[in-house]
C-alpha cells in the first residue's frame, strides 16, 4: 500500500518536472499548429487580417486553389522541393559516407580533419548561403573561374538568373552545409562494428568491395536509415539557404514549398493561403517522419 | 631505411584527408580571403587567390560606430542568450522528469518531443505572428527570444535526458538514503554531474537562435533592432556587389559560432550524435 502510494507520487513528480516545458512548446508550437490549421480554412488575408467580422470559414477553398489555380505555384514548389531533396541527400550521402569511412580510418591529422569539417554545419546558414551566392556570381565568382579555367565551360555563366544552374547552386551550397551531418552520423555507426568481423572477412578472402556491401552497410543499416529519413525531413524544410541565395527566383525557379509558404503570408499577405501552403508542407513531412519513428521505436531507443 | 607498407597507406591516406579537407574548407578560406581584397581585386578577372593588397578597410567600416554590424552582433546576443536561458531552465527538468521517473504517457512526451523538432517553422510562424502581433510584441526582442527558445527545447531535452540516463541510479537512492527528496537531490546531486550535459544544450540552444533568420526577419522590421543574420541579409540587398564588406559583416557574424566550436569541438560532436539518433 505505501509502496503504491509513493510509486504514484514519484509519478506525479516525473510529470511535474516536464511539464514547464510541455507547456511552453504546447503554448507556442501546438496552439500554433492548431491555429494555422483553423487558419488554412479560413478567408484571412490582408483585407480582412485587422476585422474579424469579416473573417469567415471558406472550407477546402484554400487547398483546392492552391493545387489548381493557374497563378498558384505549389505543384511547381513540390516539384522543386523534391528534386532540391533528392539531389541533395544523394550526394551529401554519399559523400558523407567516403569521408565516414576515411576518417574512420587512423592516420596523423586524422581528427583534426574530421573535427574542422564539422564547421559547415554550425554556421548560421544565413551567411552560408550569402557566401555561396557570391560564388556563383557571374562577376568576381570563383565558380566561374575554376571551372573556365579547367575548360569545363567556354565562358562565365549567371549561375543565379538561369532556372537550372540556380537549382545546382542551391543544391551544391546545401551539399555543402549538410555533409558533416551525415559524415558524423556514418561515423557513429561504423565504430560499433567489432574489429574482428572485419579480420575473420580478411581471413575468408573477402576483398574490399566485398566487405563494404557485405558487412559494413548491413551492420550500420540503423545508422543509415537515420540518415537519410532526417536528412529528408530537415532538407525538405530548408528555408532559410534558398531564401537568401534565389529568394525562389528566377521565375519561381527554385521556389520551394516552405520559400513559397512564406512568400503567401509576409509577402502577398495571404495568410490563409500561405497557411495552406505550409500544412502541406507539414503532411508530407509526417509522412517521411512516421517512417523515421517507426525505425527507431525498433531499436533501443525508448 | 625502409618504409613498411603500413606507413605508406597512412601517408596516402594523410593525403587523401587533406586534399578533402582543403576542398571542404575552401569556401571558409575564400570567405576570409575575399574580406580582406579590395573591391578592384574581387572583380579581376582572374581574380588572385589571395589578396596582393591587404586591406582591413572591410573590417574598419563594418565595425564602426555607424555600421549595422555591432547593433545587429548585440541584438543577436540578447536573443540568442534570452533563448537559450528559456531552454535550458526549462529542459534540465524536463530531461530529468523523463529519464529518472515512470509514468503514462511518458513515451509520447519524448516523441512529441522529437517531432517538433523536425517541424518546420513556417508551419507555426503565421499564427506565431499573429499572436505576437496581438500580444503587441512586434518589434520587440521577446517575440525572437520566444520563438527561438522552441528550437532549442526539443534538442536539449533529448540530449539532457540520454545524459541523465547515463548517470547511475545508484547515485540518486544513496542521497534519498541520506534524507534527501527527489527535489534536493536533483538539485544537490544531478545537477552538478550533468554539468557537461547541460554546457551542450545550453550551446546548442544559443547557436540555434544565433542562426535563426526567419523568425528575425518576420518579428522584427525595426532595423535598429534586427538580429544579426536578418541584418546581413538586409545588408547584401542594398549592397549587392560590396562583397569585401558583406564577407566581413558575414565573419563577425559567424564569429561567437566559431569560437563555440573551436573551445567546445569535444562536445558538440557528441551532442550532435547523441540529440540526432539516439533521441
Amino acid at each position: 500500500m505505501k509502496e503504491n502510494i509513493k510509486k504514484k507520487s514519484a509519478a506525479y513528480l516525473g510529470i511535474a518536472f516536464s511539464l514547464p516545458a510541455l507547456i511552453y512548446m504546447m503554448v507556442f508550437i501546438g496552439y500554433p499548429m492548431v491555429q494555422n490549421f483553423i487558419l488554412s480554412f479560413k478567408n484571412v488575408d490582408v483585407y480582412t487580417f485587422a476585422r474579424p467580422e469579416n473573417q469567415s470559414f471558406v472550407g477546402l477553398q484554400n487547398y483546392t486553389a492552391l493545387f489548381t489555380d493557374a497563378n498558384s505555384i505549389l505543384p511547381k514548389a513540390i516539384l522543386n522541393t523534391v528534386i532540391f531533396t533528392v539531389a541533395s541527400i544523394f550526394f551529401q550521402f554519399i559523400i558523407g559516407f567516403g569521408l565516414a569511412l576515411l576518417f574512420n580510418k587512423k592516420f596523423p591529422g586524422c581528427s583534426f580533419f574530421r573535427g574542422v569539417t564539422m564547421i559547415s554545419w554550425l554556421l548560421p546558414v544565413t551567411v552560408a548561403g550569402l557566401l555561396f551566392k557570391f560564388m556563383f556570381q557571374l562577376n568576381g565568382g570563383i565558380v566561374n573561374q575554376f571551372l573556365t579555367s579547367a575548360h569545363i565551360l567556354n565562358q562565365p555563366i549567371e549561375w543565379l538568373l538561369n532556372g537550372k544552374s540556380a537549382m545546382i547552386a542551391i543544391v551544391t551550397a546545401n551539399i555543402w552545409i549538410g555533409i558533416p551531418f551525415n559524415m558524423m552520423l556514418i561515423l557513429t555507426g561504423l565504430t560499433t562494428i567489432p574489429e574482428e568481423i572485419y579480420e575473420s572477412a580478411g581471413l575468408d578472402g573477402a576483398n574490399k568491395l566485398q566487405t563494404l556491401f557485405m558487412i559494413t552497410i548491413p551492420m550500420i543499416k540503423p545508422a543509415i536509415m537515420s540518415v537519410l529519413t532526417l536528412g529528408f525531413v530537415y532538407t525538405f524544410k530548408v528555408f532559410d539557404l534558398v531564401w537568401v541565395m534565389t529568394k525562389g527566383g528566377p521565375v519561381n525557379a527554385t521556389e520551394l514549398v516552405s520559400t513559397y509558404a512564406y512568400r503567401l503570408s509576409f509577402e502577398e499577405f495571404k495568410f490563409s493561403s500561405g497557411a495552406a501552403a505550409a500544412n502541406v508542407l507539414f503532411l508530407i513531412l509526417l509522412f517521411v517522419g512516421f517512417f523515421y519513428i517507426r525505425t527507431i521505436d525498433d531499436s533501443e531507443v525508448m | 631505411m625502409k618504409i613498411t607498407k603500413q606507413t605508406k597507406n597512412k601517408l596516402w591516406l594523410l593525403l587523401i584527408g587533406a586534399f578533402v579537407f582543403v576542398i571542404f574548407i575552401f569556401p571558409l578560406y575564400w570567405m576570409i580571403v575575399t574580406a580582406l581584397k579590395t573591391q578592384v581585386e574581387i572583380f579581376q578577372i582572374p581574380t588572385p587567390m589571395w589578396p596582393h593588397q591587404l586591406t582591413f578597410e572591410a573590417f574598419q567600416k563594418q565595425l564602426s560606430e555607424s555600421s549595422d554590424t555591432l547593433r545587429g552582433f548585440r541584438n543577436s546576443l540578447i536573443i540568442s542568450v534570452g533563448a537559450m536561458a528559456i531552454s535550458t531552465l526549462l529542459s534540465i527538468p524536463a530531461a530529468y522528469g523523463l529519464a529518472r521517473f515512470r509514468f503514462k504517457g511518458k513515451k509520447i512526451i519524448i516523441l512529441l518531443f522529437l517531432i517538433t523538432q523536425m517541424l518546420p517553422s513556417t508551419l507555426v510562424l503565421t499564427s506565431l505572428y499573429i499572436m505576437f502581433s496581438g500580444m503587441k510584441l512586434l518589434n520587440n526582442y521577446w517575440a525572437p527570444i520566444l520563438a527561438d527558445a522552441t528550437l532549442g527545447i526539443p534538442f536539449s531535452v533529448i540530449i539532457l535526458r540520454t545524459y541523465f540516463l547515463s548517470i547511475p541510479k545508484e547515485l540518486d537512492e544513496a542521497a534519498k538514503i541520506d534524507g534527501c527528496g527527489h527535489i534536493t537531490a536533483f538539485l544537490k546531486i544531478m545537477l552538478p554531474i550533468a554539468k557537461p550535459g547541460i554546457v551542450v544544450a545550453a550551446v546548442f540552444s544559443f547557436v540555434y537562435a544565433w542562426g535563426d533568420l526567419i523568425y528575425g526577419i518576420t518579428f522584427i522590421t525595426n532595423p535598429n533592432m534586427r538580429p544579426i543574420t536578418s541584418s546581413i541579409y538586409n545588408y547584401v540587398q542594398q549592397y549587392q556587389t560590396l562583397w569585401n564588406s558583406t564577407m566581413a559583416f558575414g565573419i563577425i557574424a559567424i564569429s561567437p559560432v566559431v569560437l563555440i566550436f573551436i573551445f567546445m569541438q569535444k562536445y558538440i560532436v557528441s551532442g550532435l550524435t547523441n540529440g540526432a539518433v539516439k533521441a
